[in-house]
């Protein structure tokens, strides 16, 4: 079962067509990721999810209900962890919690939250006695507070120091191995890569592509890149690389720019080949690239491949 | 229903946790009116009012529950949603199942709590220090006073703090607004006198018209009005009816 599904949804602010016919669907326990440019509609999709607007038209399911038929309802069984949300100053950090937990019908248990978000030593300070850390960490926790089923997380990460930021992931990943599904909206690439099952491109208001990392890397069509030292006879002229394999020499290093990432393995066996014929040997620094998440978003976002 | 009671009640109890953990805060909220209560009060002859056979600190000292009623529920209410909302907080109750009656009436029952206090406070002290007793039989003026009063300044801060374009502006905004009232309403001096088309304008806002039912739990007077209560409860439903209309979350 689909926990978010969206079809042809669309979305107007007056003449201004923020959404321009999105689909997309998320299963339960995975997590998603949305990425796009600023602008291209992200927030106002995360905000129709979360019944805080109207859409114009389209179908729209989250947990199995309309949310903006059933907002009450449907936060009942999610949590939301936005983006600069502040808290009563004066409150403790467990008090807060169990106000929260007061809020639902089915709350997760305040040790537990406690401990997910590591925040025990903690849980009698002031929350303006809290380091920034802490304090995203207990929007996690107060998000967490009714034992969501889904979790919206809008740019969990944004600000945080390295450590802070790996905490925030594996926290992510500990809600994933608990079977939440996550929906994530992230500018960092490698966090989308890291911990999204799937991620979509949202652009113009329509997703571009959605699938797997490795799935978007495709579609972008940004090649896995084998690069080696060249050798000397190689460099000299002496020998010539199979023309199919389209090896381009700079100076002491030797990039094969004929392998899509569907080929990659033919090409690098018809590399060695090549070596073992020609007695090469080893080639040094030989290294196969995958594209990255990032390589793939520049090329259809940045790079205008529409 | 009774869920939202009990929700609101718990919010209620939170909110008034915090409000007392922050001391300052709590402190100045008390010290405005009681301090008023006895510069004022201390400077003002004693006697009858001229050409009445009313004591001045039977006036006086329910006026001044009636402020720290405006101060309580209008100013503090409104720059303190005005702050939450500045800061996200309220964006973040949002995300919550809580029903916004529940959440809104929690933050009013802590308004009434603190309201309560002040009140008993003044009442305290008017009794010990200027001999003003209100009188058995108009203590339910006084409850009823105070329950149209914080109910209608209440609805009156979540508009005020709904028409405040920033968290900034909400107290400048809210005493620019009840100050000048206030001193019109004669709160501070009850021989304040003023030209009788402002007399006029004054009689239908609610300021003078909680400070006379107060009053009459003090002293009876002959020129009670019957029509405060209403003057009070039509500016509940303004302020309610701003409130629906204008009230943000974000």
């Amino acid at each position: 079962m689909n926990a978010i599904e969206v079809s042809a949804l669309t979305m107007s602010y007056g003449d201004r067509e923020v959404l321009r016919g999105v689909d997309f669907e998320v299963a339960s326990g995975e997590v998603f990721c949305l990425l796009g440019p600023n602008g291209a509609g992200k927030t106002t999709t995360v905000e129709i999810l979360e019944g805080f607007r109207q859409r114009t038209s389209g179908t729209v399911t989250v947990l199995g209900m309309d949310p903006q038929a059933q907002p009450t309802k449907l936060r009942e069984r999610i949590g939301i962890v936005l983006q600069e949300c502040g808290f009563p100053r004066q409150a403790r950090v467990k008090e807060l919690i169990d106000c929260w937990r007061s809020y639902y019908p089915s709350p997760r248990a305040t040790s537990d939250l406690l401990s997910v978000v590591e925040l025990n030593e903690d849980k009698n300070t002031q929350v303006r006695k809290l380091s920034g850390g802490q304090r995203r960490r207990l929007d996690l926790a107060l998000a967490l507070a009714g034992d969501p089923d889904l979790i919206f997380l809008d740019e969990p990460t944004t600000g945080f120091d390295p450590e802070s930021r790996r905490r925030c992931w594996e926290a992510i990943e500990n809600l994933r191995t608990l079977g939440k599904t996550v929906l994530l909206t992230t500018h960092y690439l490698d966090e989308a890569e890291r911990l999204a099952d799937r991620v979509a491109i949202l652009r113009d208001g329509q997703i571009q592509v959605a699938g797997t990392v490795r799935h978007v890397a495709r579609q972008a069509g940004v090649p896995t890149r084998i690069s080696f030292t060249a050798p000397q006879r190689l460099r000299d002229g002496d020998l010539t690389v199979p023309a199919g394999l389209n090896v381009k020499v700079t100076g002491e290093q030797a990039v094969c720019l004929s392998a899509c990432t569907a080929s990659a393995s033919v090409a690098l066996r018809e590399l060695l080949t090549w070596c073992a014929e020609n007695d090469l040997g080893d080639l040094d620094d030989l290294s196969v690239i995958t594209p990255t998440l990032e390589d793939a978003y520049l090329q259809l976002v940045a790079g205008g491949a529409r | 229903m009774s869920r939202v009671v009990t929700l609101a009640a718990r919010q209620a109890l939170m909110e008034q946790r915090t409000f007392w953990r922050s001391a300052e805060y709590a402190l100045f909220t008390f010290a405005l009116p009681l301090a008023l209560l006895l510069l004022i009060g201390s400077t003002t002859a004693n006697g009858d009012l001229p050409g009445t056979h009313v004591e001045g600190q039977m006036i006086f000292v329910p006026s001044i529950i009636a402020f720290g009623v405006i101060v309580a529920a209008y100013v503090n209410l409104g720059a303190k949603l005005a702050t939450l909302r500045h800061d996200g907080v309220l964006k973040r109750i949002r995300t919550t199942p809580l029903p916004a009656s529940a959440y809104l009436a929690g933050v009013l029952g802590s308004t009434a709590a603190t309201t309560l206090a002040i009140t008993a406070c003044i009442m305290a002290i008017g009794g010990f220090v200027f001999h003003a007793v209100p009188r058995a039989s108009g203590l339910p003026e006084i409850a009823g006073g105070l329950i149209l009063g914080v109910v209608c300044f209440g609805a009156l801060g979540v508009a005020l703090s709904s028409a405040a374009r920033s968290a900034e502006s909400a107290a400048p905004i809210a005493n620019a607004s009840y100050l000048p009232i206030a001193i019109m309403s004669g709160i501070f001096d009850p021989t304040f006198s003023v030209p009788r088309w402002l007399s006029a304008v004054v009689a239908v806002l609610p300021v003078r018209a909680l400070a006379q039912i107060l009053e009459q739990g003090y002293t009876p007077v002959e020129h009670a009005s019957l029509a405060d209560p209403f003057v009070l409860l039509a500016w509940t439903a303004a302020g309610c009816a701003f409130a629906a209309w204008r009230f943000r979350w974000h």
